[in-house]
């Protein structure tokens, strides 16, 4: 191994205990801004993952978008609802049991397919076809946007709709509003006559 | 010469365009109506849902002037008739749907303008999944199509039953589409970082990787049996159903389930015909269970939106026998016939109810109770509605199960065809029981059926009679689309005939 790939393995070896110690942390604490704030260790670490995996265009979204909107989200959340400190109870039934062996079942499978899929991928042909690969990738960003306009054009157009629906959707069960009492005073004022001048329903 | 070539190249860009357009002109519908709410404050309700109707008439007056022509646009979609058939049949959906919904969104009092926005979205959503051949279109319009639902299904805050069926329908179409994403995953590793649904098949070593196949078709078929609520991934439907405002469920019961219909029949033909044998019997396994399961329970159904629920479960498992019985001559005729006739078999029962539970704002069947003597005509048109929904000879829904079983039994799928033939016959006795419930003259009336003159009378005064009737118009159009529609079968047949691929 020369050095190059020692620094990398160190650097994942300092990674991935970050992610296991958050991840627990956010499961396990009992206050809850406790497990939020570990939550962004996770996703800090997993970007950083990103980035010792060269991919530095999704490293930097995610730190973005998970760790400085996301997750600032939902920290926020938390300390502005006024929950008292609850206490787990200490019986597991077996719903516990049932998810713990199937979810060590499923790990387990995945470990397996990730040996399968080494061993495979480790001969020297498929070695040759990620050198050819890596050579192609040194403008990552470059390139993302250049196939963002290009092939992928429809799915990033309608993932801006997407978006403009998401925020239209999120407003509307959060909105305000007063218009049912006035409606019914309306209704009362003006029975007979056809059309009632409708109150407005605001946008904001 | 030149004059020419650049012509020609014009008029070829223009052709290449307009594959987009049906989806460009619902776009501008829906940026127009968002700017003209902003602009006009909330006057004129009226306008934003004729907005909506026209965009919608228009870009399906431009999908029918291409279904004539077939050329290709670039690698994102591809322009064939199977394609063009469900964009058609959503913008159908999106049509009538609005029009039964307007008088309800008034009538409940809650914010007007968003409505027509989601539909809008909604319709767009399942549009661009009709005709997407790319792992990531398919995936960005599949969540659109699923938010905006979810949107629409809570869209009375107000009412905790609507609060609690998006709450639902959100986690569980999550759930559903990380099913799909993990499965997307798999493909794209395992054909060397292909997303085009083409050039997966072709680098996929069939032979090197069955296990991971298995898989990934197990993944594609909990992904997309959620929307389509097929066996065990039904139980969504029921609570989503009764929860939902009324023209909302008539909206998502046909279109999401014709875009997923879309979705799953191309994704199953395509990725996976060296294992048509082993998804056939699943899929078959599928389709028996639900058709058992959704004519069974409903019998014990008190609400009519729960029963319609249940026994959009039971279509399902006979639109998949069509599925599996495709062969090279006949494509997907029987699925897209049984569709086309189901949409407007749905509609028109919602189109019922809906003006039903305005004025007497119940849900229950008994409440149904000698409904024939206050409105013979909501009655009459409810009656032949649900009579094509079980499939009685002169009306439509018999031609679309007479194709669709016979196309069955000619591919060898006897097992599923007795079983959707018996559960056919129990269908036929629930709607029956409905039918007679309304028609019984009883001498002492339900007491919500009492009020219904006042109520009526009061729901007139307020909104104007052009609104009033358009619930009517989308009633009378589905009663007689559900009855004449078997006099047009064979056209309707020879033009979802060319449908393989």
């Amino acid at each position: 191994m020369n050095l190059s790939e020692l620094i990398h393995e160190f650097i994942l070896a300092l990674i991935e205990p970050g992610i296991l110690v958050g991840s627990i942390g956010t499961v396990s604490f009992i206050n809850i801004a406790n497990s939020t704030f570990s939550l962004g260790l996770v996703f800090t670490c997993i970007s950083l993952l990103y980035f010792a995996l060269n991919a530095d265009f999704i490293a930097a979204a995610q730190l973005l978008v998970y760790v400085g909107a996301i997750n600032v989200l939902i920290v926020f959340a938390v300390m502005i609802t006024d929950q008292s400190v609850s206490s787990d109870s200490e019986k597991r039934g077996i719903g516990y049991f049932t998810a713990l062996g199937a979810c060590s079942i499923l790990f387990l499978t995945i470990v397996c397919i990730f040996h399968k899929i080494n061993d495979f991928y480790s001969s020297s042909i498929h070695q040759s076809e990620y050198l050819k690969l890596n050579l192609f990738e040194k403008n990552d960003v470059q390139n993302i946007g250049y196939q963002l306009l290009n092939k992928f054009l429809v799915p990033f157009e309608l993932a801006s709709l997407l978006l403009l629906v998401a925020l239209v959707g999120a407003i509307n069960p959060a909105r305000d509003e007063d218009e049912g009492k006035d409606i019914a005073e309306n209704k009362k004022k003006s029975f007979v006559s056809s059309t009632s001048p409708r109150d407005k329903s605001s946008f904001f | 010469m030149n004059d020419i070539n650049s012509f020609l190249s014009r008029l070829n860009s223009i052709i290449n365009f307009s594959t987009i357009l049906p989806k460009i002109i619902l776009i501008v519908g829906l940026i127009t109506i968002v700017i003209t709410d902003l602009v006009n404050k909330g006057k004129n309700a009226n306008f934003l849902y004729k907005i909506f109707l026209i965009s919608t008439l228009v870009s399906m007056g431009i999908l029918f002037y291409q279904l004539i022509s077939v050329i290709a646009f670039e690698d994102l979609y591809t322009n064939n008739t199977f394609n063009n058939l469900f964009r058609f049949f959503i913008l159908i959906c999106s049509f009538i749907s609005v029009l039964l919904s307007v008088d309800y969104v008034l009538c409940s009092k809650i914010s007007l303008v968003e409505f027509p926005l989601f539909k809008i979205s909604a319709g767009l959503g399942g549009m661009i999944l009709s005709c997407a051949t790319n792992l990531i279109t398919i995936y960005v319009s599949l969540e659109f199509l699923a938010l905006s639902s979810c949107f629409l299904s809570g869209y009375t805050k107000r009412d905790i039953r609507s609060n609690e069926a998006s709450m639902k329908f959100l986690l569980m179409s999550g759930a559903s589409s990380s099913s799909l994403l993990n499965d997307f995953s798999l493909l794209y590793g395992f054909s060397d970082g292909q997303v085009q649904l083409d050039n997966i098949i072709d680098k996929i070593l069939f032979s090197q990787y069955i296990p991971i196949i298995c898989i990934s078709a197990a993944f594609i078929l909990a992904g997309t049996a959620f929307k389509l609520s097929l066996f065990p991934f039904h139980q969504w439907t029921p609570d989503v159903y009764e929860g939902s405002p009324t023209p909302v469920v008539a909206f998502f019961s046909v279109t999401s389930k014709v875009a997923a219909l879309c979705l799953f029949t191309r994704l199953f033909r395509l990725i996976f015909p060296y294992l048509s044998n082993e998804w056939h019997i699943v899929v078959e396994l599928l389709a028996i269970s639900s058709m058992i399961l959704g004519n069974l329970i409903v019998v014990t159904q008190r609400s009519f939106k729960r029963m319609l629920a249940y026994s959009s479960i039971s279509q399902i498992g006979y639109v998949m026998i069509g599925i599996l019985a495709a062969d090279l001559e006949n494509g997907y005729a029987s699925m897209i016939t049984y569709r086309f006739i189901y949409i407007f078999m749905n509609l028109g029962t919602f189109a019922r109810i809906t003006p039903f539970s305005l004025r007497t704002g119940s849900d229950n069947i008994k409440d149904y109770a000698g409904l024939y003597m206050k409105d013979p005509v909501l009655t009459f048109s409810l009656v032949l509605c649900l009579l094509s929904l079980g499939g009685i000879p002169p009306l439509s829904g018999f031609f679309g199960k007479l194709y669709l079983f016979w196309h069955g039994w000619k591919a060898g799928l006897y097992l599923s065809v007795t079983v959707a033939l018996v559960t056919s016959v129990i269908s036929i006795f629930y709607y029956l029981k409905i039918i007679k419930l309304m028609l019984t003259k009883t001498t002492n009336l339900v007491d919500t059926l009492k009020t219904y003159e006042n109520q009526k009378s009061l729901v007139s005064s307020i909104i104007s009679t052009k609104l009033k009737s358009s619930v009517e118009m989308a009633m009378i159009l589905c009663a007689l689309a559900s009855t004449l529609s078997g006099l047009f079968m064979d056209p309707i047949i020879k033009i979802t005939r060319n449908t393989f691929f």
